[in-house]
């Protein structure tokens, strides 16, 4: 059987790297979804989608933090760092895909998926990887860098393999008398630059405070050990937070996972614009909406240098981040404008982002295929 | 809705009326009241707060429906985002010009000519916080005792030495964004480890703009000269967390109406409509202290205070053999629109009025509670703010930033304060909203008189907004006895709850120091090559003659003096730890204790004050 443990630095990085690319990947849906809501409806929908997408930001700086920590070199503008939509996520022993979408039923089902706690049943503990062949057109995240076929059960599993390399690695450093947190302190993005995010944001410096950020970032998702709350009992994991939209109620202290007994609240499932789903820049007219066709590639263009923005703060100029603030409103900007307005050659379907980012291997292929077809 | 939903729960009137073990029974969900029932609470005591307003805004929907109204408001003034309550009305506009001798009772606040103030306060959980400013500057040491140095107003019973532990106190609670270097002008000074909680914010492009153009200069005032330039201003608005802070164990902005992270606040983003309502509570608004009052529980895990909302304090009842306050009468009203309501006897050992400077003396004059001094309702204090408004030769990209970043302070103190009052003068990165109804007057001109449209009117738009400067000089303004609140049966509430009655006369020193104002803005406009547009129309409702000039005074919302602190009983209504004289287990506190406002906002110098009078209520339980 193929041992998955974590056995070098080196792997721990490129671990580190897939995680960061992992939470950077739920991002796009989340937001899209998020501001595909019309104005005046679905608030609550609203709420929980605005506290989702800011905590995954979170996420993504708690994994450069780690990897930072360890000497690595968080690169958000890798060829391959930004997914290309739909891409696959574990969920058992299947996949499914997540994509940029509408806020509705559908959007939902997929969300709840992504937090889904999932831990192996009985009869799979122990069972090494799921291997599975992804298509070679397909993104796949939570699999191992090292065995792109072998995929772990659940985004949980991949964080404590995470963990658990983590201690082997500190463990074997001990022994002769080092250690592997000798990343530079200066690096780290500390409360200073990011508050009121879903979390408290911590510098990782050891051991204690390596393994405190992945249980933080397995429980804000999946809530703690099945638990809808996470561990100070103060909020509701994520995949909870959803399950209230879709059972229209709210939980309430010592309610059972599955069943909230809180007051009840609206959804408007026709609330959002009709968005063409994983819509690419090709599949706009360039000549019968021009206007969009600009507006996608701009949108790209910026989240590339939203990208590299992040990259030189997780690279030791933590002050950085505050110029994405500005960003992040431009985002919207661009992204309304995209949702809000209809393309011609998708009857009833509006634009949408396409989060395809200038200097990935998917935009390069897109590039090619763009002009294939012109 | 996020938050706990214990959280959105208020008191049964019921089980409050029945309830005979409340350690304090405070008035008001303001800052001050807030304040006090944390530190009670953390003290293991048990609170009860009665909020005059519905409470709906405790929770992030709430919140949020407040600013929807405020969008959707034709007029946006600082009440628009609050909804219509008659059975807790608040003063709004708009205000008719009055002649002398003339009232006005068709607003909230009754009003007699000639003078007409539109100062207003909120009435809703939070207080006036839910559309304050946030600026935080300190009293100067001379505002403490400006009779002694300049003859004039009052001395404080307390020194800044005796108040300073608490200014920190209270920049900690508001979580209070300056530099300590920025700070340190007219005599202020920090300990040396001293830093605010969180790191100054930035001037805004506008205020680097008009530093620019007065930096280096200055100005001469009855022989003594004045160096000029823009400083920041200390605000209640969250910005970066200082790392240094108590001690380098830094400082983290906890706390907002809801108690999910994500929702107490986030980095202040510039949003020029923060006043009235921060879109996303950067700034402090009393809901924050509030939340953590709410969370502290008992040695059972009981929650420790409780909130009743729609509940209007209406009458104090008082133990005629001690003078002791014996119970509150409360009028629990079941809904905004309907004045049907119940009337409920609250019990308590200690009670404390925190409703703001004007509700607090007409609920002690409405239950018919006038002091030994005399002076209830008396020297009634708000700052006078002259505006100036003119056009930068060059874009200045006014709009950009909150509504006020940085100003002209060095004017706060000097020798001249025998003869003027002094003043701290704001500069308006919201353009000439407050003076003109910019932008909305500068569009309906643009299209109606210019008829520009398409890029044109754009043009136009950021032509004439993007180079708006508005000075707004906030003026000094000394206790005089004769301004003040007082109440008449024939003015009402649909509850039955009389009315406030203000009467106010801009005082001499405050207009020499407004007609100095003018010619201090005349001066800097020249200097900074500015075109000014500054019109004061007679028929305004604060227009105000003063040696053959007029002014257009506005009121500034820093109400003050209305239960005056003092030295004894005769000379003031609450002594320095803002206890009443007449009634020992009764604590007036906020603004109205205050005997001078200087030149500084006023909340945080009150909220400061109750810090200390928490204290005293503690160890008058104990």
């Amino acid at each position: 059987m193929y041992s998955y443990s974590i056995r070098t630095l080196d792997e721990l990085k490129e671990f580190l790297y897939q995680a960061m690319r992992l939470e950077h990947a739920t991002i796009p849906p989340y937001l899209t979804a998020l501001y595909s809501i019309k104005p005046g409806v679905n608030q609550d929908a609203t709420q929980v989608l605005r506290v989702i997408v800011v905590e995954e930001m979170l996420h993504l700086t708690i994994a450069a933090n780690i990897l930072n920590a360890i000497g690595g070199t968080p690169d958000l503008t890798r060829p391959d760092f930004a997914v290309d939509y739909p891409a696959s996520l574990p969920d058992g022993e299947t996949d499914f895909k997540v994509g940029i979408q509408a806020f509705g039923r559908e959007a939902l089902a997929t969300f709840l998926k992504i937090e889904r706690p999932a831990q192996r049943p009985i009869h799979l503990v122990g069972k090494g990887l799921i291997h599975r062949k992804t298509s070679p057109h397909t993104t796949a995240l939570g699999n191992d860098p090292r065995h792109e076929d072998l995929h772990f059960y659940s985004i949980g599993e991949f964080y404590s393999t995470i963990a658990e390399g983590i201690k082997y690695l500190e463990a074997e450093a001990h022994r002769v008398g080092t250690t592997i947190f000798t990343g530079d302190r200066s690096r780290q993005i500390t409360s200073e630059y990011y508050y009121s995010g879903g979390g408290e944001l911590f510098g990782v410096t050891d051991l204690k405070s390596a393994l405190e950020a992945i249980e933080l970032i397995i429980e804000q998702g999946e809530g703690d050990g099945g638990g809808i709350y996470d561990d100070n009992e103060h909020e509701l994991a994520h995949y909870y937070r959803f399950d209230e939209l879709v059972k229209g109620r709210y939980y309430q202290k010592g309610d059972q996972p599955g069943h909230p007994t809180g007051p009840q609240l609206q959804v408007d499932w026709e609330g959002a614009y009709p968005i063409k789903a994983n819509l690419k820049v090709v599949d706009i007219d360039i000549k019968k909406d021009p206007e969009l066709r600009e507006a996608a590639t701009a949108f790209n263009t910026r989240y590339g240098e939203f990208l590299q923005l992040l990259t030189r703060a997780y690279n030791g100029q933590p002050t950085l981040l505050l110029e994405a603030v500005p960003i992040m409103f431009e985002f919207r900007n661009m992204i309304l404008e995209l949702i809000r307005n209809p393309l011609t050659n998708h009857p009833g379907k509006n634009g949408c982002p396409t989060y395809e980012i200038p200097g990935s291997t998917k935009q390069a292929a897109v590039t090619q295929q763009a002009e294939v077809r012109a | 809705m996020l938050f706990p939903l214990e959280s959105a729960l208020t008191a049964d009137p019921k089980t409050v009326a029945a309830s005979g073990d409340y350690d304090i029974v405070i008035i008001g969900a303001g800052i001050s009241g807030a304040i006090i029932a944390k530190q009670a609470a953390e003290a293991g005591k048990r609170v009860l707060i009665l909020e005059a307003g519905t409470g709906a805004n405790r929770t992030l929907a709430g919140y949020d429906d407040l600013l929807t109204t405020f969008y959707s408001a034709a007029s946006k003034d600082n009440q628009s985002p609050f909804p219509l309550n008659a059975n807790a009305a608040m003063p709004r506009s708009p205000l008719r010009k009055l002649q002398a001798g003339q009232t006005d009772s068709s607003t909230y606040i009754v009003q007699s000519g000639p003078y007409v103030s539109d100062t207003t306060y909120t009435r809703i959980f939070g207080g006036t916080t839910m559309h304050w400013e946030a600026k935080t500057p300190r009293l100067l040491r001379s505002d403490f005792k400006t009779r002694t140095i300049f003859g004039q107003g009052l001395d404080w019973p307390l020194s800044f030495e005796e108040i300073e532990d608490d200014y920190r106190l209270a920049e900690r609670e508001i979580g209070v964004s300056a530099n300590v270097d920025d700070q340190q002008y007219l005599g202020q000074t920090f300990p040396g480890d001293y830093v605010f909680p969180m790191r100054g914010l930035p001037l805004s492009y506008l205020d680097q703009q008009v530093n620019k153009g007065i930096e280096g200069t200055s100005v001469e005032l009855h022989g003594k000269t004045y160096p000029l330039k823009v400083r920041p201003y200390p605000q209640g608005r969250n910005s970066i967390p200082n790392p240094a802070y108590d001690g380098g164990k830094g400082y983290r902005p906890i706390g907002a109406v809801d108690t999910h992270q994500v929702e107490e606040g986030g980095r202040c983003q510039g949003n020029t409509n923060c006043v009235p309502l921060c879109p996303v509570q950067a700034r402090y608004h009393a809901g924050k202290t509030l939340a953590k009052a709410f969370a502290v529980n008992g040695k059972s895990s009981e929650r420790l205070v409780e909130l009743l909302s729609q509940a209007v304090a209406s009458k104090v009842n008082i133990d005629p053999d001690s003078g002791k306050v014996r119970t509150i009468e409360v009028k629990v009203y079941k809904d905004p629109a309907s004045a049907a309501h119940e009337t409920i006897t609250v019990k308590g050992k200690v009670f404390v009025l925190g409703a703001g400077a004007i509700e607090t003396a007409r609920l002690m004059l409405a239950s018919g509670l006038p002091s030994t001094s005399g002076l209830v309702g008396r020297n009634l204090m708000d700052h006078a703010y002259l505006l100036n408004w003119a056009l930068m030769p060059q874009i200045c990209g006014t709009m950009r930033g909150t509504s006020s970043t940085g100003g002209i302070v060095d004017l706060r103190d000097g020798p001249f304060r025998e003869r003027q009052a002094a003043f701290a003068i704001d500069i308006h990165n919201d353009g000439w909203g407050w003076a003109t109804g910019a932008p909305t007057s500068d569009l309906l001109e643009l299209v109606d008189d210019r008829n520009l449209h398409g890029a044109d009117l754009r043009r136009g738009v950021i032509d004439r907004v993007s180079r708006q400067l508005l000075l707004a000089f906030m003026i000094e303004v000394m206790p005089v006895e004769s301004n003040r609140i007082t109440v008449d049966p024939q003015y009402t509430d649909p509850l039955g709850n009389m009315r406030p009655i203000l009467s106010f006369t801009v005082p001499e020193y405050t207009m020499k120091g407004a007609a100095y104002g003018r010619h201090f803005a005349r001066t800097v406009f020249a200097r900074l090559g500015a075109q000014d547009h500054t019109y004061y129309d007679p028929s305004d409702f604060g227009y105000v003659d003063f040696e053959k000039q007029g002014y257009a005074i506005r009121g500034g919302n820093h109400l003050a003096g209305t239960h005056i602190m003092g030295t004894t009983k005769t000379n003031s209504v609450v002594d320095k730890n803002q206890r009443s004289w007449d009634h020992e287990n009764l604590y007036l506190v906020g603004g109205g204790s205050m005997p001078t406002i200087g030149t500084a906002n006023v909340t945080l110098t009150l909220a400061a004050m109750c810090f200390r009078s928490s204290r005293d209520i503690l160890k008058y339980l104990h």
